[in-house]
């Protein structure tokens, strides 16, 4: 009996200033194989379906349980991770693209760094000490840390900046997930004293006004964060900061 | 993508406005557009008394202006700027919201081109001095008809599903469950303004007064 196989489109590219070229890979199948453990064949013998002699795909993965955010692509022409993308659900041929809202490094890598500098720029984080110790803050309700837990399992994989149609070449909107992170620390009783810094950074262009609730966001978020509850969310915070500071000054 | 350092509240205003005046006072005008106008459908005597007294508001000029022509320009085309700065992406992604946000887009397009059109022939050409006799003619033109009938479900499509994207953007409706009532409300006002303005249409097209029962 032949061995059953199935076949893996790539899309590559060695420096993103080349051209695009797409390659077909015929990989042998084996149960509950993922879109990595495809691209790891690939990588052991690197020999495109006609025989031709090619080079391991690059690409980003870390903890292949889909908490890292590291190994999104486009598979299939949805954004997701490749960890949990299993080969058994997908329709053959595989095809799989960086994804296109970042700048490519090569192949299937991206550099998503311009996530963690907007998570920067809008202060994500919660200052715990000053120049001394500043003791411990305020208790949080249980109402508040079950919202909060669901925000804070945002990987910054950038599915959503990917699926959103005003994040392009014309339009620089900062996206769902940072606009749920400001929600998350801004509910946090430490973090919420710095809730007036953060919103200032939404008000900006490319801030929170961007979005035109397509809502594809919360489609492709692989940890089901309620994003466009949180758009919502602080878009009410962002408006009710800026009437305050515009009628009472800072 | 990204939000900028410096901290121009600009855009976030002018974003805002866009939002607002779609609510107040375009889509309040659309309101009263089709209020009067449904006079059309009472008798011919009635649409020219309301159109008469419209025509002789005080201030007109004032009210006008800051009521109907600087919120429709300053809407049209800083959403022109906005559909610009969009990429619809539909044909990939088919989902329901993001074929609200796509129509909202092409609804926008068409009611631009459809109220420009209109605002041209009925207040310009037609000096704002419209009489249901004039009206009536012109919607002997099949053309006319099937333009209006676009134009109108257009915008009303793009006000209804507009409220709802108003109430999510002004935090009005957060949760998945508030922002589906939104659709919903918004859905009601998409239809029922459709199917007011589509009856006002053949109503002057057939010239008849389905309204009229309690005329004497």
């Amino acid at each position: 009996m032949p061995e059953k196989t199935f076949i893996v489109r790539i899309k590559r590219q060695q420096r993103p200033d080349e051209s695009v070229h797409w390659e077909e890979y015929e990989l042998r199948y084996r149960p509950y194989m993922n879109v990595i453990i495809c691209l790891r064949d690939i990588a052991e013998h690197p020999f495109t379906r006609d025989g031709k002699e090619s080079s391991p795909v690059t690409y980003d993965a870390n903890c292949l349980e889909e908490i890292c955010g590291a190994c999104a692509m486009l598979v299939n022409g949805q954004p997701r991770q490749a960890c949990t993308a299993l080969v058994d659900e997908l329709e053959k041929p595989i095809r799989l693209e960086p994804l296109t809202k970042f700048p490519l490094v090569r192949d299937l890598q991206v550099d998503r760094s311009s996530m963690f500098e907007n998570l920067k720029r809008t202060k994500c984080w919660i200052p715990i000490d000053g120049t001394y110790d500043i003791g411990p803050g305020p208790r949080m309700s249980p109402e508040t840390q079950e919202v909060g837990y669901t925000l804070s399992q945002c990987i910054s994989c950038g599915n959503c900046l990917e699926i959103c149609p005003k994040v392009n070449e014309n339009s620089h909107f900062v996206g769902a997930a940072i606009v749920s992170q400001v929600r998350l620390f801004n509910m946090h009783p430490t973090g919420k004293m710095h809730a007036g810094p953060r919103l200032d950074a939404l008000m900006g262009p490319g801030g929170i006004e961007d979005c035109d609730n397509a809502q594809n966001c919360v489609k492709v978020c692989p940890k089901g964060i309620p994003l466009t509850e949180s758009l919502a969310a602080v878009n009410g915070q962002v408006l009710r900061h800026a009437v305050k500071s515009f009628v009472f000054g800072k | 993508m990204s939000v900028a350092a410096s901290h121009s509240r600009t855009s976030y205003i002018l974003d805002k406005l866009q939002s607002l005046s779609g609510v107040i006072p375009i889509g309040a005008f659309l309101a009263e557009h089709f209020w009067s106008n449904s006079y059309a459908l009472v008798s011919a005597k009635s649409y020219d008394n309301v159109s008469s007294e419209l025509q002789l508001i005080p201030w007109r000029i004032f009210v006008e202006s800051t009521v109907l022509w600087l919120p429709l320009l300053f809407h049209s085309f800083y959403g022109l700027y906005i559909w610009w700065m969009g990429k619809s992406n539909v044909l990939g992604h088919p989902w329901m919201s993001n074929w609200l946000f796509t129509l909202q887009r092409v609804t926008g397009i068409i009611a631009f081109a459809f109220i420009a059109w209109h605002v041209y022939t009925e207040r310009f050409v037609g000096r704002g001095m419209t009489a249901y006799a004039d009206v009536q003619a012109s919607m002997m033109n099949p053309w006319f008809v099937t333009f209006y009938l676009i134009g109108i479900a257009a915008a009303s499509f793009h006000l209804g599903n507009g409220l709802w994207n108003f109430a999510c953007k002004w935090g009005i409706a957060v949760s998945v469950k508030a922002q589906r009532a939104a659709g919903w409300f918004g859905a009601a006002v998409a239809v029922s303004f459709t199917l007011m303005g589509v009856a006002i249409v053949l109503g002057l097209h057939y010239g008849k007064f389905p309204l009229g029962g309690y005329v004497q």
